[in-house]
């Protein structure tokens, strides 16, 4: 499909017309004069009525191609339109309100607020597109981030301006830990944040800015609301609106970045719905699929996202992501593209969870860029290794206990499962926001507790505790009293 | 395919697996039944010996034997573990660790005692927690001979006699029925409680009412002395006692294996249906997914 304009040709702003000229599900193609296409990117905007159904939508163009028409993705609705109607070419890509006048709000992906609260003064607006940082300004700091969650800190430790990914199956709660993610580290962190909604729930997010208004940040008395912003495009809406929403809320994280050089925080819930959505148009747009349906453009546009989060010299974005894994197969295309751009990544197992052990962190698939001597320390990294070792060993073993019983293991290979048992319940804690169900306050664990609770357990300090005195605890000694409650009911 | 590959090659280690628990199935069994025939066989010889004793001591006669006097204080002790030279027998050798071990640390807590073991496991399970047996023997297999067992007797009796040994207690699984074998600990020296009644604990309660019965109505005459008699019966009551731990604990063994192999046996093909079925899952899967990938190309390129 050959691009006949030169999407570099500056057009004259909102001056030129065009018609509709076919409407294929969520995409468009809309004809304009020969001499005044509008470049891709480019925000396409019709307001019109036809039978007295007004419709009133943006899209953004997408391909040339030929003879004056431009294929467009539609960022709403597409109910409604009918052929003929006039398309005025906005001459820039969808911009969104940047900038203090932003925080406390909710948007969508166009940028305009839909939290009922009138509309807002931003002092600018940034395009939606935008190139990522060029690499000489890239930070090369790294920095361990401390989130007081055991199975985080110990296996996977966050980096400071760096992106962790929430990998799992559907309902292993991998929103619940990224609210808790939020209500750890926002209500605990001074600079800005900001909460993309990518085609989950749109009761989650009513849910999350609900809590953000409740929760204080430590004790200064205000809101976390109050210094985060965000936006939403969740799964009643269209591909185009799924597909462009990330790059909203980023947008907005960015200039908090560029301008400010506050340290900000980015939260995605969920990022596979950014590739779902990039597919569902894809077809649409008449891209050959490539590997199991997916789009063939899959991993540059997960790059082009993915670069575009990251820490400069001027300010850090940390990122969390939740990325859904469809069938429970981390091979799919979606996940797998999105686990090369992270800096940690933990990976939620269903086996786990149907432990009853939450959160249902797979401590052998996660991992981190940062669990390495050099940043974390001999000690940190070596009580790490021998927990995985630890597990891992249990793991192998696991078939012969199914098979042939825990007793046809050497003494050697018992005490490992023995201590394994009582490792992977002790991964699991109650979390602040799950308090509802758990009926047990959240627990926050510092790290160096964490380390040597986890010290002592692997040197069989603790093997005289039953394995149900591991389970949401914090630190070993809690799981001492709890093992001594448990004795005592007895 | 990864997927679906790892699966298979999982599902193979599983099959050999089952295979090896199989046959060790069916050789437990065949060697449990040879086991058992030679535990019946001396279990009547035991049982007559015991109610032997039983009716000597009923007799009214001044019966004095050292090894049924107990020694008012105990200065050392010994402890014989039997377990198994094999595993795959499911709980069968921790079972008798677990009995053992408390037994061990209290007499090795008040006297110096000896510890003695029989079979691979027993040793290397002690080994393990840093406890060094001062003898061991590997060579009672599932057959023991009462020879072998007998020159292990001799030795106790010696010691006991004089003076070296005050107690003996053994560990062992007692063979109870087919679907009942109890690990235990049991004091064979000194022969005491053996003479003062029939409560053979093996003996049950059908051996007690024989044995009774037979006490009303037998009289015996003792020639030359009832004394050189005893002499001659109560060392083999005591080595007969103890050649019958051995034999228990070798029915018990087989018992424990057989049942602990066709469990394994049962998980295995468990596991191989599950997995089978989830391989098959994955292999349509993956054929689905090539097949709407070349239709979905196919139709792209009609255009």
């Amino acid at each position: 499909m050959a691009t006949l304009a030169r999407p570099s040709a500056p057009a004259p702003v909102g001056t030129h017309i065009g018609q509709v000229t076919q409407v294929i599900g969520s995409t468009f193609d809309v004809e304009f004069p020969e001499d005044s296409l509008p470049a891709i990117y480019n925000a396409v905007k019709i307001a019109s009525e036809h039978k007295g159904i007004k419709v009133e939508l943006t899209g953004e163009v997408q391909q040339h191609l030929g003879g004056g028409r431009v294929r467009c993705v539609a960022l709403g609705g597409t109910d409604g339109m009918v052929r003929g109607q006039d398309c005025i070419d906005t001459g820039k890509p969808v911009t969104v309100p940047v900038g203090k006048a932003t925080l406390g709000r909710v948007f969508n992906l166009i940028g305009e607020p839909v939290d009922g609260r009138g509309p807002v003064e931003a002092e600018d607006y940034w395009s939606i597109h935008r190139d990522a940082p060029d690499i000489t300004d890239l930070s090369t700091k790294t920095e361990l981030f401390e989130t007081g969650i055991k199975v985080i800190d110990l296996l996977t430790p966050f980096v400071r301006g760096g992106k962790a990914g929430l990998f799992g199956g559907a309902g292993l709660g991998k929103t619940v830990i990224l609210t808790e993610l939020i209500a750890r580290i926002a209500s605990a962190h001074g600079g800005y944040s900001v909460f993309a909604g990518v085609g989950e729930r749109t009761r989650e997010g009513t849910d999350l800015w609900l809590e953000m208004q409740e929760a204080k940040i430590g004790d200064t008395g205000r809101s976390v609301i109050e210094q985060t912003c965000m936006v939403f495009g969740q799964m009643n809406e269209p591909p185009g609106a799924r597909l462009r929403v990330a790059l909203s809320a980023l947008t907005m994280a960015e200039y908090f970045r560029d301008t400010t050089g506050a340290d900000t925080l980015l939260f995605i819930d969920n990022i596979f719905r950014f590739s779902q959505a990039g597919s569902e148009v894809s077809a649409l747009l008449g891209r050959m699929p490539s590997a199991v349906g997916y789009q063939p453009t899959l991993a540059t546009e997960m790059g082009a996202l993915q670069e575009r989060i990251a820490s400069t010299s001027k300010g850090a974005i940390t990122s969390v992501q939740a990325v859904y894994v469809p069938a429970d197969d981390p091979t799919d295309p979606a996940p797998a593209t999105a686990f090369g751009n992270l800096d940690a990544f933990l990976y939620l197992e269903r086996s786990i969870s149907e432990k009853g052990i939450y959160p249902a962190v797979d401590p052998l698939a996660s991992s981190s860029r940062i669990l390495d001597p050099q940043y974390v320390g001999e000690r940190h990294y070596a009580i790490a290794r021998r927990v995985q070792r630890t597990l891992q060993r249990y793991r192998e073993l696991q078939d012969i206990i199914a098979i042939l019983g825990v007793d046809e293991l050497s003494e050697q290979d018992k005490l490992i499962v023995h201590r394994a048992r009582r490792m992977e319940r002790f991964l699991s804690q109650p979390f602040l926001v799950a308090e509802v169900f758990t009926g047990k306050p959240g627990e926050i664990t510092s790290l160096a507790d964490t380390i040597r609770s986890f010290e002592e357990i692997a040197d069989g300090k603790w093997d005289h505790l039953p394995e149900n005195a591991f389970m949401y605890v914090g630190p070993i000694e809690q799981a001492d009293e709890q093992g001594k409650k448990l004795a005592q009911k007895k | 395919m990864a997927k679906a590959r790892a699966l298979d090659k999982r599902r193979k280690s599983i099959r050999n697996i089952r295979k090896i628990t199989r046959t060790m199935e069916l050789i437990a069994t065949a060697r449990f039944k040879k086991a058992m025939d030679r535990a019946h066989a001396a279990t009547a010889y035991t049982e007559r010996i015991t109610s032997l004793v039983a009716d000597l001591a009923h007799a009214g006669l001044e019966v004095s034997h050292p090894l049924l006097e107990g020694r008012d204080e105990v200065r050392h002790a010994i402890l014989l573990v039997i377990t198994g030279n094999r595993g795959l027998c499911g709980g069968y050798n921790s079972n008798v660790q677990r009995v053992a071990l408390p037994r061990w640390r209290e007499l090795a807590e008040a006297v110096p005692s000896m510890l003695e073991i029989s079979g691979k496991r027993g040793i290397a399970a002690f080994k393990f927690r840093e406890i060094m047996p001062d003898e061991t023997f590997i060579h009672f297999e599932d057959k023991p001979s009462f020879e072998e067992v007998e020159l292990l007797a001799n030795r106790y009796l010696d010691e006991y006699v004089t003076g070296n040994l005050d107690r003996l207690d053994v560990a062992y699984t007692r063979f109870e029925s087919m679907s009942r074998q109890v690990a235990t600990v049991e004091t064979l020296l000194p022969l005491g409680e053996l003479a003062a009644g029939p409560a053979e604990p093996a003996g049950g309660p059908a051996a007690q009412g024989e044995a009774g019965a037979r006490q009303a109505g037998t009289q015996y005459e003792f020639l030359p002395s009832a004394q050189s008699i005893l002499e001659e019966v109560v060392p083999t009551s005591f080595k007969v006692k103890l050649f019958k731990c051995f034999l228990d604990a070798a029915v018990s063994e087989q018992i424990a294996r057989m049942v602990a192999m066709k469990a394994a046996t049962e998980n295995a093909d468990k596991i191989i249906k599950k997995l089978s079925m989830t391989y098959n899952r994955a292999r349509q899967s993956q054929i689905t997914s090539e097949i709407m990938e070349v239709l979905g190309g196919v139709e792209a390129l009609k255009k």
